[in-house]
């Protein structure tokens, strides 16, 4: 397992003991290589999640058991850094790593290749779309070679064609390097179409409300009809279990 | 030659600030041209350049030397802090500290160093420095929380955070603070000249009241309102153009 979370509670440090709290007795666990999904309405605390599995936010009360050395994440909003031309951003984690300056480039540049961005490698983030804001942000994740991705909700700032063309990307970047993949997720059928795993969460307080297996065989075909059923079935599933009434 | 998405948007951009830039040397041009009318015509006859030059060379190179120390201290203080877990709680000291009026300190400044030209450049550092630690400071505590995990994440940690993460972050910062702190310091420097009545334009001007103002102050407010803007034009615009293109959204 590359994950254990045993009822884990988190609060904030502002909000009072008897409050609350954001998170609340979360557990779950993520097979090594696997590709999981989280999908729940706003307030269910998935980003703050995100932040208690990395270390960046310390829970209340439970057990987090990390099995990775090396995590990396992409954001929502990509958070590159606007005084690094895409290069840079992607050799970022290596510099502090220690790399040298020409092994730096040379990954850095492989990685942008990777993500179809080697023409625009001294761009920076203000003179690019938020398609290839994004992809920069993959590729600095990849060139850090991580055991585990998490990745916030990556394609809600992106229009179709171009989220379409980034989960293709996605699905045979993590064919490719084997990674455990954990993301947050806003739209169901691409919960389905890439992930093992779905974990439901509901909110006030953030909890798990259950965890469904996508049981489709890969690749996933999203134009069929067993897709489309699957797509039905889960999303009917996930509404009744986070809004019973 | 491949552009990115965003070509039209850089060259709007670059056409509209260039527009700017030419209308201000155009209106500059114009003052100096009258300026140079007036000199032409001997209304500046009275003026002694010579001695104006000299004030001014004393006033200016008291100023670029505060600001450098200014610049130096504030921005180390405020990269310090902005790191430092115990920042929170320095935070509201500089708050009381920066409210003093600095010209209620100067007769503390005189005691220590007394009517001497480290006394100005002290005392100007004293105001110069405030405007740029706290631009600092604010935009290190207000920067986006996923740039902020971002910086951790991929190893920008402990004392790497600083060269690595919070002095770039902060650039923006650092100019915007450095234009109202040198402005703050003319009045600074000059104000402590007037009071102290060590050479430079203070003392220059020292003369004006209500009876009339000398042709030497009018000229060398003339010549100071050049300087800043030759500055402003030359160094600031061109440094905050590229630093609002490069940190843009």
């Amino acid at each position: 397992m590359t994950l254990v979370l045993s009822r884990v509670t988190a609060r904030f440090a502002d909000e009072k003991k008897n409050s609350t709290p954001t998170l609340k007795d979360i557990s779950f666990s993520l097979p090594t290589g696997s590709f999981m999904s989280i999908i729940g309405p706003s307030g269910a605390g998935k980003s703050t999640l995100m932040r208690v599995i990395l270390g960046l936010m310390e829970p209340t009360s439970g057990e987090v058991v990390r099995n990775f050395s090396r995590p990396a994440m992409v954001f929502q909003n990509y958070a590159l850094f606007p005084w690094l031309s895409a290069l840079d951003n992607v050799a970022f984690g290596l510099r502090m790593d220690g790399a040298g300056a020409h092994e730096r480039e040379r990954v850095a540049r492989e990685k942008l290749r990777e993500v179809g961005l080697e023409r625009f490698e001294s761009h920076y983030p203000a003179a690019l779309s938020g398609g290839q804001r994004q992809r920069v942000g993959l590729a600095r994740a990849l060139a850090i070679s991580p055991d585990f991705l998490i990745m916030d909700e990556p394609f809600s700032n992106l229009d179709t064609i171009t989220s379409e063309a980034l989960k293709a990307d996605l699905l045979k970047i993590w064919r490719t390097y084997g990674m455990t993949i954990l993301m947050v997720n806003h739209l169901i059928p691409d919960a389905i179409e890439l992930s093992d795993q779905i974990l439901v969460m509901g909110a006030h307080p953030g909890r798990v409300e259950k965890t469904i297996s996508v049981d489709l065989t890969r690749p996933r075909d999203t134009r069929t009809a067993p897709f489309f059923k699957q797509v039905d079935l889960l999303t009917e599933d996930i509404r009744r279990t986070v809004s019973p009434s | 030659m491949v552009h990115s998405i965003a070509h039209s948007q850089t060259r709007a951009w670059h056409h509209h600030h260039a527009e700017r830039h030419r209308r201000a040397w155009v209106l500059m041009a114009g003052v100096v041209s009258v300026a140079a009318i007036l000199i032409a015509l001997g209304f500046f006859g009275m003026v002694t350049w010579s001695v104006l030059g000299n004030a001014i060379f004393h006033t200016t190179y008291r100023l670029v030397l505060a600001y450098a120390v200014a610049l130096a201290l504030g921005v180390t203080i405020a990269l310090l802090v902005g790191w430092s877990p115990l920042g929170d709680y320095l935070f509201p000291i500089f708050d009381v500290l920066q409210n003093l009026p600095s010209f209620a300190l100067i007769p503390l400044f005189i005691y220590f160093l007394g009517y001497t030209n480290q006394m100005i450049i002290f005392f100007a550092v004293s105001s110069i420095i405030w405007p740029i630690l706290f631009a600092v400071l604010t935009a290190i505590k207000s920067a986006h929380n996923d740039l902020n995990d971002a910086a951790t994440i991929f190893g920008a940690r402990g004392w790497k955070r600083i060269p690595y993460y919070l002095a770039p972050l902060s650039y923006p910062a650092i100019l915007t603070g450095s234009i109202v702190g040198i402005a703050i310091g003319w009045e600074a420097v000059i104000g402590a000249e007037i009071i102290t009545n060590i050479s430079g334009f203070g003392a220059f001007i020292k003369g004006a009241d209500v009876t009339g103002i000398s042709q030497g102050a009018i000229a060398g407010m003339l010549a100071i309102l050049v300087i800043v803007f030759v500055v402003n034009r030359l160094v600031w615009a061109p440094l905050l153009a590229e630093s609002a293109k490069r940190y843009a959204e």
